[in-house]
């Protein structure tokens, strides 16, 4: 098992999975994507992952769902948000639930990728790459 | 002709009274002309009675030939010329005047013959005194035997039996016994001055005889003429009744089958003339009462229905005006309240398909960013996959902005054609699914596969189909199933498109009032109250039919049904 951080990515829109994928192996992380929310949970059942990007709007098991049960299977887990619906209440109820950060879309790759680096120094566990 | 009510009503009644009128004048000149006929009848009578009477006195003193009797003949003639000269001029004109003469000159020479006769009956008197005395001479000469021997006192006696029964009998045989006698007697003595004196007086008598016989003929010819004429007068007056009483019962006859036919009739035509226009501007009200605006009473009669006809058709013209005008509001508050309407989905939508753009939007700004960066790292085939990926979401996008311009109404056609439910449906679910993913509303389908034709305008039926499912997500709050289930009937005349949530529900006493304007159970802000009222109406235009059945707590469904498209529509 590599050392490097492990960065999950939850997105119905599979283009941003593949965008991100790349963009975060290239600062160091081991990627999977997923366009399903339960599909992500399942994945997270089985392994651990340092950090979860999740969409909010995606069907049946949304982000929220994605949060509760990552921020319950492993507080130390680091959530990042991103919405296209960028409510107050929701960012706010994220917030509550344990969620890194709560980004809109559309979001600069620049802001996306210094949050990420904020929640892996505060893994303590800086990416190598 | 223009008459007024009044004055055909008048007219109406005068001329059954001027009928009247007439029929009575003329019963009453015929009673009167009846009665002066039956007073002729009368005098005619009374006439014929005098004359009887002057024949039964002329009989009787023809028979007794006395003074006495002649008296009697004398009144009765007087009495019946009194009675002629008391018959007035006209009713002699009436009755002829030629008879009156004749029966006036008649009575004249009747009343002078009975005269002529008194006198001659004495002369007769005298006359047979005459005979008797020179017959006794004649015996007495006979007797005393100074005569010729032929000449016997036998003879003399037969003579005077012969004398005897011509003067009882004065027929002609006696009168020819006699006068054979006599020439046998001058025979035997022609020189005998008694002889001659006898035959004389004989002579003479048989000539008065012959003059009083003449004259009794006279009288009674006359006597017969005057009978006759009076006779004739009265047959005739009696005749002229008759045949007046005939005629007067032919016209009575004729008068009352006339009245019988026509009276009727003429009341009749009265009753109509004056009914006619009234009843036809009541017909005209009631045809325009049954919703025929255009009708006008029709201006025929210058009376007084022509003022209420007038006043009616103008109070119409003014309905009418006020009407279309007011149809004309109601028309363009309809459109305002489709807009408004549309305009509160139009908002509803747009928040959610504002977030929709978003993914599009960051997808092509993440590609971009990571090609900027990464320009140099990427093989030619990656960075064609990433300008796909560019060109591909710029399509979303630019769709996802026209499905919410068709919506608002870009595409302007309002026409009525040709459409495919099944399309109209799945852009209409397309529109509202961000709403359904925010509201976190799980949507279930059972759509028919292949296309399903009715006649309809797109636009129109997208907002009949995204009101009923933004109204379904409204009564969801937050969560639930929306189920949309669509396909044609058994007989393949209807298409059903039934909208189901697990929403609220709807209370019975909402239910009722559902489709009507301004009415609504959200909140205030929640809606405009305006949604189902307009869903209906389209439904309407669209020769369908909207249902809603509700449970409180458990769901609502909107069954919307329409005609399927004809050929021949």
């Amino acid at each position: 098992m590599s050392d490097k951080p492990r960065l999950m990515i939850v997105d119905d829109e599979p283009i941003v999975g593949k965008r991100l994928k790349r963009l975060f192996e290239k600062e160091g992380f081991a990627v999977e994507t997923f366009t399903r929310g339960s599909a992500a949970i399942d994945e997270l059942k089985k392994k651990h992952f340092d950090i979860v990007i999740t969409d909010l709007m995606m069907g049946v098991v949304d982000g929220m769902k994605v949060l509760e049960f990552a921020k319950a299977n492993c507080p130390d887990i680091r959530v990042i948000i991103i919405t296209g619906f960028g409510k107050k209440e929701t960012a706010a109820e994220a917030c509550h639930k344990g969620a890194f950060a709560f980004i809109i879309k559309p979001f600069k790759i620049d802001e996306l990728r210094e949050i990420v680096r904020r929640a892996c120094s505060a893994l303590r566990k800086p990416p190598t790459g | 002709m223009n008459l007024k009510i009044w004055h055909k009503m008048i007219i109406g009644i005068s001329i059954p009274a001027l009928i009247t009128l007439i029929g009575g004048f003329f019963t009453y000149a015929y009673i009167n002309d009846v009665k002066l006929r039956h007073g002729f009848v009368e005098i005619a009578d009374d006439l014929r009675e005098r004359v009887l009477e002057v024949r039964r006195n002329e009989k009787n003193f023809l028979l007794h030939k006395t003074d006495e009797y002649y008296r009697y003949s004398k009144d009765a003639t007087d009495t019946l010329n009194k009675s002629l000269n008391n018959i007035s001029p006209e009713i002699v004109a009436q009755a002829g005047n030629d008879e009156f003469l004749l029966l006036r000159d008649s009575l004249r020479t009747y009343s002078d013959l009975i005269h002529a006769l008194l006198k001659n009956y004495r002369q007769e008197d005298l006359s047979v005194e005459k005979v008797r005395e020179e017959g006794r001479k004649l015996e007495a000469f006979v007797k005393a035997e100074n005569h010729d021997r032929e000449l016997s006192p036998n003879f003399v006696l037969d003579l005077r039996r012969l004398e005897k029964n011509y003067m009882l009998f004065r027929d002609k045989t006696s009168f020819d016994r006699l006068n054979d006698a006599l020439a046998g007697f001058n025979n035997l003595a022609p020189f005998c001055l008694y002889c001659v004196q006898y035959t004389t007086a004989i002579n003479n008598l048989i000539s008065v005889y012959n003059k009083i016989t003449g004259m009794e003929n006279d009288l009674q010819g006359i006597g017969n003429t005057l009978e006759e004429t009076t006779d004739r007068i009265a047959r005739s007056e009696r005749q002229k009744v008759n045949a007046f009483f005939s005629s007067t019962q032919r016209l009575l006859l004729i008068a009352l089958i006339l009245l019988c036919t026509f009276g009727p009739l003429l009341v009749y035509q009265t009753a109509s003339y004056i009914v006619t226009p009234i009843k036809r501007l009541a017909d005209i009200t009631r045809k325009i009462s049954q919703g025929d605006m255009t009708l006008r009473a029709p201006i025929k009669e210058h009376d007084e229905t022509y003022t209420l006809a007038v006043s009616f058709n103008r109070m119409l013209d003014h309905l009418q005006l006020t009407r279309s005008s007011l149809e004309k509001s109601l028309e363009l508050l309809h459109e305002k309240h489709v807009e408004v309407e549309k305009r509160a989905s139009l908002g509803f939508l747009v928040s959610g398909v504002a977030h929709e753009l978003n993914n599009p939007l960051n997808n092509i700004s993440l590609t971009a960013e990571t090609m900027k960066e990464d320009l140099n790292e990427l093989s030619a085939e990656e960075l064609k996959e990433h300008i796909q990926d560019i060109i591909s979401q710029s399509e979303r996008a630019k769709h996802i902005i026209e499905d919410l311009l068709d919506f608002a109404g870009a595409r302007k056609s309002t026409a009525m054609e040709k459409t495919d439910i099944i399309n109209v449906l799945a852009e209409s679910i397309n529109l509202v699914a961000n709403q359904l993913k925010v509201s976190h509303i799980h949507l279930k389908k059972d759509i028919h596969k292949t296309p399903v034709f009715i006649r309809g305008n797109q636009s129109k039926l997208e907002e009949i189909f995204v009101n009923i499912m933004v109204n379904a997500i409204h009564a969801m709050k937050g969560s639930g199933d929306l189920s949309i289930c669509a396909g044609p009937d058994g007989q393949g005349k209807f298409i059903t498109v039934e909208i189901s949530d697990t929403g609220c529900g709807i209370p019975g006493k909402d239910l009722k009032n559902i489709f009507e304007p301004f009415y609504t159970t959200k909140q205030s802000g929640g809606g405009t109250g305006l949604g189902l009222a307009v869903t209906h109406s389209l439904v309407e235009k669209h020769s369908g039919d909207i249902n809603v059945r509700s449970k409180v707590g458990e769901g609502t469904t909107f069954t919307v049904r329409f005609p399927l498209y004809e050929e021949t529509d």
